[in-house]
């Protein structure tokens, strides 16, 4: 019974196809499966792939978000030049970013969960004014990051080097926060009431709420958390990069919203889940760091992409129809 | 239920239009009496200048900046203070507090009605700043642009440099990195973007006709970074582990530099591998120093500043700019008139930092 719904799981797929590439690379290239490579990956996975838990929570729900790149970016802004040498722990940057990523994920909250504007739109708002506030108010260009945060974003967990090319990748500390916030991510989703109730409202808000769930409180939360989260994966991103961009992350919610989608969360709410969103984002980072090893020339990368983009979600699309035909069959027969 | 929250809707919109709409005509009606305030003062200030003319040069110079916040142009202003210095003319530079389009247009619109003589603009949009420019030169006010190619209402444009020569002088200094030899390769922020592509292609054709010794890679002539810095970094990394033999890069966009040299330095390829590129003082300065970057290249804004009021003072002179001016500084030695439209000027006006000269730059 167990291996027939393993088989017949998004995730099994889009897992096979994630493996398929890996091995095409290593065939053509000799370099993925070598140490270096790997570090060189996860790095590379670490922020799009903490952004991927709190989209996935808000597609789950039914709703899209395209705002938490903006709330990272003028969260990440403010905490790392206005309060540039006032903290000498670096912990208090990131709990100050979190705090008003918190706050921004409300007012997105407030406007969704209790006007029930569509959430598309109000997100694609308040990123437009989240990118504004830090042009217009604060200035925003780029500046050198601040020397406490520097010193974390040079700590590393270890380094690997290839014994053959002599190449060394360092592993940043900060790929254990993304391995807690996985755990975090699974635990509310699959054990809480909580993570229970927004896969109700994603199925059926009218239904979830008879069945006794607060619709707003939930929904309510999902905006904090994701906007609490980006909070902290702005500082993240800007202390990996070791200086402040503000718009760095423009553009990456597309990316993180296709891996969900990859990775066979339902982008009609209802159905999805943590390993799926993650497997989607690992796919998706080998692509966009594997097309060199491959020899793609510059000019055909983004026409491979695609490529790759398109069979994934047809996989994913296919095997949920097989899937519902199955339901209904049963259901006929029953 | 819907329909009033409908009706709420349309009622905010149409307030919130309403205001909109009353702000933006009170702000035209006071920007057309400010323009009747400066026709009358420029009338009168014609005339003084024709005396002024006379009598020998006493010339009122102005430049207007994109963002008197930005280091940039902090950079620029030491340079006209510089020229005030040297000639004893009455030059300064003011801008609006954020690069905002319609607040430049705002001071310049104020700047013309203080009597100057000449106006030096680094537009923020330079279509936006057409029919103010048009209008100091309806009063005779002399306009020279900077890194404003496209625009009309100007005597004459200044830009620093053009684009092959500029590549040509990146090239020059990766060469001088990798000791003249091994294989590079080149990164901008996109294939369609013109004037990186146009510096990368300067590069390249000052390296084939100048160091034979030095071979762009054959499998992957050149390589975007989408102008992130981030991906630059990745990018790099991805090119050394599939090329092993690749000793340089020659970065065009600001954030291609300092992401190249980054994956450098984890690498541990410090000393084997080189990036030169544009870059910026304040952003690069710790790999500067660490050595992972060799060179970055930029143009000095105090020399363009300086130079623009070099140009605006030729020009209120009677003098003829045209192919070999001279405006007197190193790098604008001889102006070189751009083929596509005669009225930009390019100098020579790049400079490189490495660590011995980088904190003398501040933005």
């Amino acid at each position: 019974m167990n291996t027939k719904r393993i088989l017949h799981s998004t995730e099994f797929y889009i897992a096979i196809i994630a493996a398929l590439f890996c091995m095409i690379v290593q065939i053509k290239s000799g370099q993925f499966f070598t140490g270096n490579n790997i570090v060189d990956l996860l790095r590379s996975f670490t922020i799009p792939a903490m952004f991927c838990l709190g989209e996935m929570m808000i597609l789950i729900s039914g709703n899209t978000d395209v705002s938490f790149p903006a709330i990272a970016s003028v969260s990440m802004y403010v905490v790392c030049t206005v309060f540039d040498g006032v903290f000498t722990n670096p912990l208090m940057f990131f709990l100050m970013a979190m705090l008003i990523g918190l706050a921004l994920g409300a007012i997105n909250g407030i406007i969704i969960a209790y006007f029930k504007f569509p959430a598309l739109i109000v997100t694609l708002g308040t990123s437009s004014l989240c990118f504004g506030i830090m042009q217009g108010v604060f200035n925003s260009k780029e500046e050198p990051l601040g020397e406490v945060l520097y010193r974390v974003g040079e700590m590393k967990l270890f380094s690997v080097t290839n014994p053959q090319s002599g190449l060394t990748s360092d592993m940043p500390v900060l790929v254990l926060a993304m391995a807690a916030l996985f755990v975090l991510g699974w635990f509310i989703l699959n054990k809480t009431m909580l993570g229970r109730g927004i896969y109700a409202i994603g199925g059926d808000a009218i239904a979830a709420e008879r069945a006794g769930f607060n619709v707003f409180a939930t929904q309510m939360f999902i905006y904090c958390f994701s906007g609490c989260m980006a909070g902290m994966i702005g500082v993240m991103r800007a202390t990996m990069m070791l200086a402040v961009h503000p718009n760095n992350l423009e553009g990456m919610e597309m990316t993180v919203i296709a891996a969900c989608v990859l990775g066979g969360v339902r982008i009609t709410g209802g159905k999805g889940t943590v390993i799926g969103a993650i497997l989607g984002m690992v796919l998706m980072t080998v692509i966009s760091n594997s097309l060199i090893l491959l020899g793609i020339s510059t000019q055909w990368q983004k026409v491979f992409t695609g490529i790759i983009i398109i069979i994934g979600t047809a996989v994913s699309a296919i095997q949920t129809k097989k899937n519902e035909k199955k339901l209904a069959v049963k259901m006929a027969a029953a | 239920m819907k329909k009033r929250l409908l009706s709420m809707v349309l009622v905010f919109a149409m307030v919130a239009s309403l205001t909109v709409g009353c702000g933006s005509s009170g702000k035209t009606k006071s920007t057309s009496a400010e323009g009747e305030k400066t026709e009358a003062a420029a009338k009168k200030d014609g005339d003084a200048a024709s005396g002024e003319n006379k009598e020998g040069e006493n010339w009122k110079i102005a430049v207007v900046v994109k963002d008197l916040s930005n280091g940039w142009f902090a950079r620029m202003e030491t340079g006209i203070t510089k020229f005030a210095k040297d000639t004893g003319l009455n030059a300064y530079m003011k801008g609006p507090s954020a690069t905002d389009a319609a607040q430049q247009v705002q001071v310049i619109q104020d700047v013309i009605s203080q009597d100057i003589d000449a106006l030096c603009v680094v537009p923020v949009d330079p279509a936006a700043c057409e029919p103010v420019l048009k209008e100091a030169r309806d009063k005779g006010i002399v306009v020279i642009t900077h890194e404003g190619s496209t625009v009309e209402n100007c005597d004459y444009d200044l830009e620093a440099f053009n684009n092959a020569g500029y590549g040509g002088f990146i090239m020059d200094k990766l060469a001088e990195a990798m000791g003249e030899e091994g294989v590079y390769t080149t990164m901008v922020a996109h294939l369609t973007n013109a004037s990186q592509n146009e510096w990368a292609d300067g590069a390249v054709a000052c390296q084939k006709e100048k160091y034979s010794k030095l071979t762009l890679l054959e499998g992957l002539k050149r390589v975007e970074s989408e102008n992130n810095s981030e991906k630059a970094y990745e990018v790099a990394k991805e090119v050394l582990k599939k090329y092993s033999d690749v000793k340089g890069f020659v970065g065009t966009s600001s954030m291609d530099t300092p992401g190249i040299a980054r994956a450098i330095n984890e690498l541990g390829l410090k000393d084997k591998v080189f990036v030169v590129g544009t870059g910026m003082p304040n952003e690069c300065r710790q790999l500067i120093k660490n050595g992972s970057l060799s060179y970055i290249t930029l143009w000095d804004p105090a020399e363009a500043g300086y130079a623009m009021c070099v140009m605006a003072r030729m020009v209120l002179e009677g003098q003829k700019i045209e192919e070999g001016t001279n405006l007197g500084l190193d790098s604008y030695k001889s102006l070189v008139v751009d083929p596509s439209n005669p009225k930009v000027l390019m100098g020579a006006g790049w400079i490189s930092i490495n660590k011995d000269n980088v904190d003398e730059y501040d933005f």
